[in-house]
């Protein structure tokens, strides 16, 4: 095999699993690596076939950046804050009636569906191994649960549940959630290119 | 070292190497491999992750360059990533006066 070949085969396997920029900038290691075992004496097939061993299992490279990658982050941050975050609304809901609110069961249902539905796209990409899949998962699902406390902070301020201490309580929480959520898919968008 | 014998310390490592100033993935672990005389055993594939890790921590910033026509990123240390560096530099050298003292001391008489 050509060294050339070695290389643009090696970045190939790299493309299918990683985004552009990252690719570039293992592309740019990888030629400072070919030009070392140059200096070093090696010919040019020998010291690509030496850079590509160096770098390592392209697999194992890009497990460590779905490992690291921001997405998996925001999605894993969601799933463990999402108990404390479910127990003050399930507090609130019990504390303030809710079966007795004007929300037609319908909308309930609905509710619930896309809970579960976000809940489980943040969970695929807190455990997933596909970098893009990663990525996607965590942005729409870190987006529909902004959506969803944003929903319940509006329903519960315009219906004035009470008692109004666990509304604060409930409201700071998915606040909270929304501040960090809006902070954090500019970064997963951007590495979803 | 190998891999598995370094997990956790191979931030400390990384930020180390950054020190004197800005470098590419590619210099960092050049920076390594001179700094440790050889002893680092690690695919360099490994090191892109754990600067990615390090720069989404605040700990060292990226930024695109173009040399020689070709784009870099280039890691530098931030403020709270020498702060880093210093707190896991002196936790290091505890340990290890630690463990030499452990485990060189020799016992000055056997109990009979």
């Amino acid at each position: 095999v050509r060294g050339t070949d070695l290389i643009t085969g090696y970045l190939a396997e790299l493309q299918a699993r990683l985004p552009a920029p990252i690719v570039e900038e293992l592309a740019d290691g990888l030629e400072e690596a070919v030009a070392r075992h140059r200096g070093r004496g090696l010919d040019d097939d020998t010291a690509a076939r030496a850079a590509v061993t160096e770098f390592g299992d392209p697999a194992q490279v890009a497990a460590g950046f779905v490992a690291s990658c921001p997405g998996r982050r925001l999605a894993r941050q969601l799933l463990l804050t999402g108990p404390v975050a479910g127990l003050c609304w399930g507090t609130l809901l019990i504390a303030g009636r809710a079966w007795t609110w004007p929300v037609p069961d319908a909308a309930r249902a609905a509710f619930g569906a896309v809970l579960l539905g976000a809940i489980t796209l943040l969970a695929s990409a807190a455990i997933g191994h596909c970098y893009r899949r990663v990525t996607r998962a965590a942005a729409v699902g870190s987006a529909t649960i902004t959506v969803l406390d944003a929903t319940m902070i509006g329903l519960i301020l315009s219906l004035a549940v009470r008692p109004a201490w666990i509304v604060a309580v409930a409201t700071a929480a998915s606040g909270l959630r929304i501040v960090h959520n809006v902070r954090g898919l500019p970064g997963i968008l951007a590495a979803d290119s | 070292m190998r891999a598995e014998e370094l997990k956790g310390h191979l931030d400390s490592l990384l930020l180390a190497a950054l020190e004197d100033g800005p470098r590419h993935g590619y210099a960092v672990m050049e920076a390594l491999r001179q700094a440790t005389s050889g002893r680092l055993d690690l695919p360099t594939g490994t090191i892109y992750p754990a600067l990615h890790r390090l720069e989404q921590g605040g700990l060292i910033a990226g930024a695109w360059q173009v040399v020689g026509g070709r784009r870099r990123r280039m890691y530098r240390l931030t403020p709270a990533g020498r702060r880093a560096l210093s707190g896991k530099r002196a936790a290091w050298r505890d340990f290890a006066a630690m463990m030499t003292a452990g485990l060189e001391a020799r016992p000055c008489a056997e109990p009979t």
